[in-house]
């Protein structure tokens, strides 16, 4: 108990301190789960919406498919963007194994069959003569998707915070194919495990923290918005 | 604008959803398809708005083939059965609607106010659409169609969702309220007297199929056949290989040109009127009298005019008139 108390005093004052270590982690861990996660929503409300409104054979396999991808564990993922991306791999001239873009790579792979299902389901809710009425107004493709996600916000806003939570707070993937590199690719879940296999409890505990309020400040700010928009 | 409809033919699967000869829709007139439901007229609105692709067959707007797209919809204004709203207030919704048909920001204001005005919704102006009651969603709906001021204005069903004082004013009104656009109309109505009050034309769908159109008075005077004449209201007697039809409140009591016996079974009184309830030759059929008649003498001898009296073989086709 005196550890854990003696850890989070210690975690604290390194917070308070602004350690450089942990805000170099925790800034490389924002931009590289933000990234993927702005991707997966660019390609992810689109084809969330095709999927949603889209009548094609095959159509319900894929939905399958991605209902299957919503739970996929990230280290599979980790592991088949690493078979690509590997040196001896189909993309290993492209020498993105063990960067951030990797990183990005795999964490947009885990967000955005989330992005996808979340937005079909918010878009498959709506008015079902919402489509026929922007159709009959003469609205074009882009109109027509840029009215329903807005009129599908709070489930897009729901889908967003789901990508960046699990692009956030996955390790398997971020360790596979970014190697955990210090100063190039450590990031909060995987300084985390590092540090607390090195018996530093504090930097741990610290890391943690920092892990926990950043995505309980992004989801709070989501859901801000959200419920602002609701009301 | 003038429209006319040649050979289509729209199918959903296997199922044949339209099949439709020939039809002409005057320009500036007032036509309301009628059908039972499943007839085929919501699918006929959608192929006038450009709304089906794949049907077969000739849709002309002023004698131009109006190919289903873009460039027909936008010729056409349509107020769905169901209205639906994006979130915003029904300002916004109005503004949106013109917006995307590309209507200068000063003509929208223009045209916002003026349905506002025409339809008693210039209160509800700055209220969430998606929260209006049903009566108040609908002449939102029909007041967003008409101010689109497109040349061909589709209603299915404008008239659902009011309650009945309103719908009783509504069609008082609504007639003269659409008349003042320059709009070829077409609604939609399973209620023969909405069709009646609003139209000056009728096109009777049954099974995708027309069964009958023209003015109201060719198509309610003279039904082509048995099965429109029940459509329109119409009380059909089985008689010897034919059917006799009746216009609807056409039976009075006592004799006349054309005479009945009512096996009557039941009399409900309705202030200083009598509605008499019974059967002619096994068929229901009433007869509304200022006395109450007496009982348990008998049937009751009704007649009609013979104008008003049509009869059809049994193979359908109207006999005489």
């Amino acid at each position: 108990m005196d550890a854990l108390w003696d850890g989070l005093k210690e975690a604290l004052r390194l917070i308070g301190t602004g350690d450089a270590g942990l805000r170099e982690v925790a800034w490389r861990t924002i931009v590289v789960s933000g990234s993927a996660t702005l991707l997966a929503l660019l390609a992810g409300v689109p084809a969330g919406y095709a999927l949603a409104r889209a009548r094609f054979p095959g159509r319900t396999i894929l939905i399958g498919l991605v209902n299957t991808g919503m739970g996929m564990p990230p280290v599979v993922i980790g592991l088949v963007v690493w078979l690509f991306l590997v040196r001896s791999g189909p993309f290993g001239d492209l020498n993105l194994i063990y960067t951030k873009r990797a990183m990005v790579i795999a964490q947009f792979l885990i967000a955005t069959p989330l992005v996808v299902g979340f937005t079909a389901a918010a878009v498959q809710a709506l008015p079902p003569q919402l489509p026929d009425l922007l159709q009959h107004l003469g609205a074009g493709r882009l109109a027509s998707l840029w009215i329903t996600a807005k009129e599908a916000h709070l489930g897009i806003l729901a889908a967003v915070m789901a990508g960046f939570g699990a692009a956030i707070s996955e390790i398997g993937a971020s360790m596979t194919v970014g190697g955990n590199l210090q100063g190039e690719t450590r990031v909060l879940t995987t300084a985390i495990v590092t540090e607390s296999s090195r018996g530093q409890n504090a930097e741990a505990i610290a890391l943690g923290l920092v892990l926990l309020v950043m995505a309980f400040g992004v989801n709070l700010l989501l859901t801000v918005v959200q419920q602002r928009r609701a009301a | 604008m003038d429209i006319r409809i040649q050979g289509l033919r729209f199918r959903r699967g296997h199922r044949l959803d339209l099949n439709i000869e020939e039809l002409w829709l005057p320009s500036g007139s007032t036509t309301a398809i009628v059908g039972p439901n499943g007839a085929g007229k919501s699918t006929l609105l959608r192929c006038l708005a450009g709304l089906e692709r794949s049907l077969t067959g000739t849709i002309a707007f002023d004698g131009v083939r109006a190919r289903p797209g873009a460039e027909t919809r936008r010729r056409v204004a349509y107020a769905f059965q169901q209205p639906v709203f994006v979130s915003g207030s029904v300002e916004a919704n109005l503004d949106l609607a013109l917006r995307l048909r590309k209507v200068p920001a000063a003509e929208r204001s223009a045209r916002i106010e003026e349905v506002a005005q025409l339809f008693g919704i210039a209160g509800l102006l700055d209220r969430r659409a998606t929260r209006l009651s049903g009566g108040e969603a609908q002449r939102v709906n029909i007041a967003r169609a008409l101010a689109l001021r497109a040349p061909l204005t589709l209603l299915d069903e404008p008239l659902a969702g009011f309650d009945s004082p309103t719908r009783r004013a509504l069609l008082h009104d609504l007639p003269a309220m659409l008349r003042s656009f320059e709009t070829t109309l077409v609604l939609v109505t399973h209620d023969r007297d909405e069709a009646l009050r609003m139209a000056e034309r009728l096109v009777v769908l049954e099974g995708g199929v027309v069964r009958a159109a023209g003015s109201r008075a060719e198509v309610y005077g003279r039904p082509p056949d048995a099965a429109t004449a029940a459509f329109l209201g119409y009380t059909l007697i089985p008689g010897d290989g034919e059917v006799v039809a009746i216009a609807p409140r056409a039976l009075h009591g006592g004799p006349g040109e054309v005479e009945f016996a009512l096996e009557m079974d039941d009399i409900l009184e309705l202030g200083p009127r009598f509605e008499v309830w019974g059967t002619i030759n096994g068929a229901r059929a009433s007869v509304t009298l200022t006395e109450r008649p007496r009982e348990g003498v008998g049937a009751l001898v009704v007649s009609a005019r013979s104008v008003d009296v049509r009869r059809y073989r049994l193979g359908q086709e109207a006999v005489s008139g």
